[in-house]
């Protein structure tokens, strides 16, 4: 029982530390070697670019840092967004990007995705990805 | 007999006795030992905190390591049976067990593809109320729309597909079926991008930003003229060919380009059939459209462009053949506030067989909308001044030149939904037998409801 209580207390502990995280920068990763800039960046959640030289992206949103991207990012809300890729997607046949639903399905998709892209709240380490842009 | 103290002494004691208790000013040993066992206790709770906040870091980072994580998730067990406390065995396995649930879970999700979870189905819908059809004057009342299924099958790689099957109502008020697009793609690139199939054909700006479900325009209907083939167009909407799209960023903004050919269409009982299955004469249609967005500055949202293209057009039930020759140019202006749409075009035809000569014609539209918080408030003004020798307009159910100007609104019911409005005022300036037999009013008002969604 004492283990629960302390192993609830550092889920809190966590929980707000991610938490201060996800209210400061939005980084942008790729599966290595993509490489963008941060109005390509823009580009790419437009559905706008689609290749990286001759990479092929298939970026993938993150529900745990979405609205922060959008705000920073986009510049733009959630009903935009979702506006603009229904569109694009019923014009040309684009498909909106998947949706992961934390920072750590996010990472998992782009190390594991030739091409993929998303955003998470806090710098990763590790091979296969790289950071392309802070905002 | 005991005393009965009054109850703010007895919490004074109380208070005395406690903070006696806690005074660390006290020499007792046995105090010394508690404090002694206490401070073991707080160091090895934070040997666990700090544990777990290890472990919970390295599931955020390394989602996909489950084998790595035994290893850190013994290390709090491990702490707690060296602090002589029972350690928690069953808890310890099924917190491991639903962290591997866990990971397995993120990985597999994480890796999910669409191009593997099926054939995305979405579709748009809508139904309407007025005084009249909103596409065939001579029917008045209730009708429905379309229903109109969009198909997205992910083929993987740099292969895209497209396929938009519809069932509507046609000018007799038949519910018909219509693949109305049916491509598939390969992305060379940014700036290249080859389909084939049937695909609405590039001119203009509506004919590739709107598409069938009516949900996505902010207007209730298209232009009349500018319509598709069998809901009042007098233009080929649809081609069935090749075309090659693409844009390139240069500037403040993005050249875009569409070349494309396929097969010359034919009027079949007064209606442009684009010949899906090829057409009789071997004859091929052939155009282009050039634009330029911009995408920053003081103009951002504006796109401008030019475009035309040739056709050879013969009839299914006479000998008509006609040489279409189209250019036209266009202008939109769509940002968050405004969608201001211009479309023009001029025709140069000849006919081919029967009464020869070059005639010419136009046709154009403008539409302001202002997109406000509780709606979209548009007015539309349109016409098309059609010549009547020529074949290819005399021959088309509707075809005959005429004014409209109307007024709308949109407003959103959620993400999925809207319900619009038009009050339109139609003069039919080239009065022909044809209409009047079909029952088609030379001059009418209309007042018009929608409902339309997609899902």
């Amino acid at each position: 029982m004492r283990v629960q209580k302390i192993a609830l207390l550092a889920l809190v502990i966590a929980a707000s530390w991610s938490g201060t995280a996800a209210a400061g920068d939005i980084f942008v990763i790729c599966h290595a070697p993509v490489s963008l800039t941060a109005e390509e960046v823009k580009d790419v959640y437009y559905g706008d670019k689609g290749f990286a030289g001759a990479v092929k992206l298939v970026p993938a949103d993150n529900t745990a840092q979405q609205a922060a991207f959008l705000e920073k990012v986009m510049k733009l809300d959630a009903k935009k967004y979702s506006g603009i890729w229904i569109k694009k997607a019923f014009r040309d046949g684009s498909a909106p990007p998947p949706v992961k639903a934390t920072d750590a399905e996010a990472l998992a998709y782009v190390k594991q995705t030739a091409g993929g892209c998303s955003y998470v709240a806090a710098a990763p380490g590790g091979d296969g990805i790289v950071v392309v842009a802070k905002f | 007999m005991s005393h009965q103290y009054p109850i703010p002494i007895r919490a004074l004691a109380l208070g005395l006795a406690l903070s006696a208790a806690s005074l660390p000013a006290s020499a007792d040993p046995v105090s010394d030992a508690k404090l002694d066992q206490l401070q073991q206790k707080l160091d090895r709770s934070l040997q666990m905190i700090e544990a777990l906040s290890n472990r919970v870091k390295e599931l955020e980072t390394h989602p996909g390591a489950s084998t790595a994580a035994v290893a850190p998730a013994a290390a709090p067990a491990a702490a707690v049976a060296a602090a002589g406390t029972p350690a928690p065995s069953l808890e310890a396995q099924r917190l491991d067990a639903v962290e591997q649930k866990v990971d397995q879970i993120e990985t597999a999700n994480a890796t999910r593809q669409t191009d593997d979870s099926g054939l995305p189905m979405h579709g748009f819908a809508d139904v309407g109320l007025g005084n009249r059809n909103p596409y065939y004057a001579n029917l008045e009342g209730a009708n429905i729309g379309s229903l109109d299924f969009y198909l997205n099958p992910k083929l993987g790689g740099k292969v895209v597909s497209l396929a938009e099957l519809i069932f509507e109502v046609g000018p007799s008020g038949e519910v018909g079926t219509d693949l109305e697009r049916f491509q598939v793609g390969y992305q060379f690139n940014d700036e290249a991008t080859v389909w084939v199939g049937r695909f609405h054909t590039p001119y203009g700006y509506i004919n590739t930003a709107l598409h069938h479900g009516v949900w996505l325009a902010d207007a209730l209907r298209r232009p009349k003229f500018a319509n598709f083939e069998d809901h009042g167009g007098v233009m080929p909407g649809h081609t069935v060919g090749v075309w090659l799209t693409g844009a390139k960023r240069e500037f403040d903004g993005k050249f875009l380009y569409d070349f494309y050919a396929g097969n010359g269409q034919q009027i079949q009982e007064g209606i442009i059939d684009m010949q899906s299955g090829g057409n009789e004469h071997g004859a091929a249609m052939a155009g282009s459209r050039l634009s330029y967005q911009f995408t920053g500055g003081a103009v951002d949202g504006l796109t401008m462009g030019v475009n035309g293209f040739t056709d050879k057009v013969n009839s299914q039930q006479t000998a008509n053949l006609t040489r279409l020759n189209m250019m036209g140019v266009y202008a939109v202006y769509d940002t968050d506030i405004w969608e201001h749409i211009i479309e023009a075009y001029s025709f140069h035809d000849t006919n081919i067989n029967g009464p020869g000569g070059t005639n010419k014609s136009t046709a154009w539209f403008a539409q302001f909308a202002y997109r406000a918080p509780w709606g979209v408030p548009y007015v539309r003004f349109e016409r098309a001044d059609l010549d009547q020798r020529d074949l290819y307009f005399a021959e088309q159910q509707f075809g005959a030149s005429y004014y409209r100007g109307g007024a709308g609104v949109r407003f959103d019911l959620n993400l999925k939904s809207a319900i619009k409005f038009e009050v339109a005022h139609t003069r039919t300036i080239d009065v022909r037998t044809q209409d009047l037999s079909f029952g088609l009013p030379v001059e009418y008002n209309e007042v018009l409801a929608q409902y339309a969604y997609r899902f």
